[in-house]
């Protein structure tokens, strides 16, 4: 084994440390999907089962928001001066990037897993592969965002860029996406965007795999190939640019 | 046979040279005790060689691995506490220590995670996050990485900063047993008494650069004057008085390490003590105290720099070097 299992390790732990953050997510995943989500669906009326493609929606917007958490964490890191610590441990750039970008993902899973697992129970979703389909779906997406948040925590020289750039993209691609409404309801050059942006294709791969009606959904074979484009991209560009920025001593 | 060879080692920040064209060996088995004030170079230096950051000309070889085409290799080797301790707030010391022994490939890491916190006098907090331990508990975790670590190369940069008296002690003699199991330890520090009891070898660094290098007693001798006087006066000493008393015969050098204390280097102090006091009350000089010792590492490091490294401050009325 690897040594990234130790960076994952690391950083799974520090997600348990902050327990009192999880607990108000996952108090506003409830509230969103349980009172806003009810509403909303009964005034939508040109698509049936609303709720579910709202519900889902909903789960994959947040696995992104706590996905991008680790961008965060190495501007923490580095005002805590601890980023010189990990580049001196004995571990390849690749192996902390990687790390850290997998744990980003899995933090995701684990901190949206009570309302993955409470969702496909009051779905009935109990066939296996669907139930595989769709947690792969969503690990591969949040694997990718992590990645994503990495490359631009470490290539964005300014804490201050970072927050606002993130906070751009946050109001950007999760409006100019699939997952709150489906492409088909959208105007034209606004769907065309959303045609590029990874969140349209983890919701609807995602809602794909829980059987929700394809009709409203882009092709599953095609979300796979661009999610799988997605995740290998920002990692790359993670541990391209980590060595590059970090090791030359940017952080300072 | 050297370990750790510097080859023109060069770090850069903007215009600022931090670190000019340093070459320097490290043997095998030392304890190389590196001086100098704040912004000397040392901790620049340290950070090239664990390769934390690249240098700006030139390179370095750590257990014949250069830091730029290897550092991957060169980081197995070395294990780093840094001089502020580097401890992400929500984390224990038991994780911390745990986590960095596992990461480091120590053999039954929790063992030794928690025979290190015992030995430091850490066990009791070890469940404490980092951000509600005090300074000097941060720094024992920070010193407890590297010895938990037991590199090939140690660097500890200033191990004993904002730790009792008895904690300094506890330190240096982990620093020492870690040099007698193997390791090769650089340490950097600006606390003399540390640098002197500790290292095999000194280096003292300036404005970037290697001032000189040799076992502490060499450096000693080589301080002219064999002995040292310090006076102290009633009233700050002009540059006159300064000059007067180095025109006396027999005294070597001497330096006014504040504006009451002067710090004469000569040969045979008892004998020579009796002539600069006549010529002080001539000038109407009054004294407060007198000392005599031998050079300390304080001397040499005026000696070989003109400052006095507790506070860098010119030293007016003596060319020391």
């Amino acid at each position: 084994m690897t040594k990234i299992q130790f960076v994952i390790e690391r950083d799974l732990r520090l997600l348990m440390h902050q327990y009192s953050i999880l607990i108000m997510r996952w108090f506003y995943v409830i509230v969103q999907i349980g009172i806003f989500g009810l509403a909303i669906s009964r005034i939508v009326i040109a698509m049936q089962n609303y709720y579910y493609y709202y519900a889902m929606g909903v789960i994959v917007m947040t696995m992104y928001s706590v996905a991008i958490f680790t961008g965060y964490e190495i501007y923490d890191e580095a005002d805590d001066g601890f980023t010189e610590y990990l580049l001196a441990l004995p571990l390849s750039r690749r192996e902390l990037v990687l790390g850290r970008s997998l744990a980003g993902g899995l933090r995701s899973f684990i901190f949206m897993a009570p309302v993955i697992a409470g969702f496909m129970i009051l779905i009935g979703i109990v066939d296996p592969l669907r139930v595989a389909a769709a947690l792969a779906a969503l690990y591969g997406f949040a694997f990718g965002v992590s990645g994503l948040s990495i490359t631009l925590a470490v290539g964005l020289r300014s804490g201050d860029s970072f927050d606002i750039i993130m906070g751009a993209l946050d109001a950007f691609i999760v409006r100019l996406s699939s997952a709150l409404y489906p492409l088909a309801f959208m105007p034209g050059p606004i769907a065309t965007l959303a045609e590029f942006n990874p969140l349209t294709y983890a919701s609807d791969l995602f809602r794909w795999s829980l059987n929700f009606n394809a009709k409203f959904l882009t092709d599953p074979l095609t979300a796979v190939i661009v999610l799988v484009i997605f995740l290998c991209t920002f990692n790359f560009a993670g541990v391209a640019i980590y060595e590059r920025s970090l090791e030359g001593g940017a952080w300072r | 046979m050297a370990i750790v060879k510097t080859i023109g080692l060069t770090k850069k920040y903007g215009q600022n040279v931090a670190v000019d064209h340093l070459d320097l060996e490290v043997r095998e088995g030392e304890i190389l005790g590196i001086l100098g004030p704040n912004g000397a170079g040392k901790s620049s230096t340290l950070l090239m060689l664990s390769t934390i950051t690249k240098p700006t000309e030139g390179t370095a070889e750590v257990g014949g691995y250069d830091i730029r085409k290897n550092p991957y290799q060169v980081r197995e080797l070395v294990g780093m506490a840094f001089q502020e301790p580097k401890l992400f707030w929500v984390n224990t010391p038991w994780e911390i220590l745990n986590w960095h022994a596992k990461v480091c490939g120590v053999k039954n890491p929790k063992q030794s995670a928690e025979k290190m916190l015992k030995e430091l006098n850490l066990w009791d907090a070890r469940k404490k996050r980092a951000n509600e331990l005090s300074g000097g508990m941060k720094k024992r975790v920070e010193v407890a990485k590297v010895m938990i670590q037991r590199p090939k190369v140690a660097i500890v940069d200033e191990p004993t900063a904002q730790i009792d008296v008895t904690g300094k002690f506890q330190i240096w003699d982990m620093i020492g047993s870690l040099r007698d199991e193997g390791s090769t330890i650089l340490l950097a520090t600006n606390e003399l008494n540390e640098a002197d009891r500790l290292s095999d070898r000194v280096a003292i660094m300036y404005r970037g650069k290697l001032r000189v290098l040799d076992t502490p007693r060499n450096l000693k001798d080589s301080i002219p004057g064999g002995d040292v006087i310090d006076l102290r006066a009633e009233f700050p000493i002009s540059q006159k008085t300064a000059e007067e008393v180095k025109a006396i015969s027999g005294v070597v050098d001497l330096a006014i390490m504040n504006p009451t204390h002067l710090r004469i280097y000569l040969n045979r102090a008892e004998r020579m003590l009796p002539k600069i006091m006549n010529r002080l009350n001539e000038l109407h000089v009054g004294i407060l105290s007198i000392n005599m010792k031998e050079p300390l590492l304080d001397d040499v490091f005026l000696h070989y720099t003109g400052t006095v490294l507790e506070e860098e401050s010119v030293v007016a009325g003596g060319g020391t070097s």
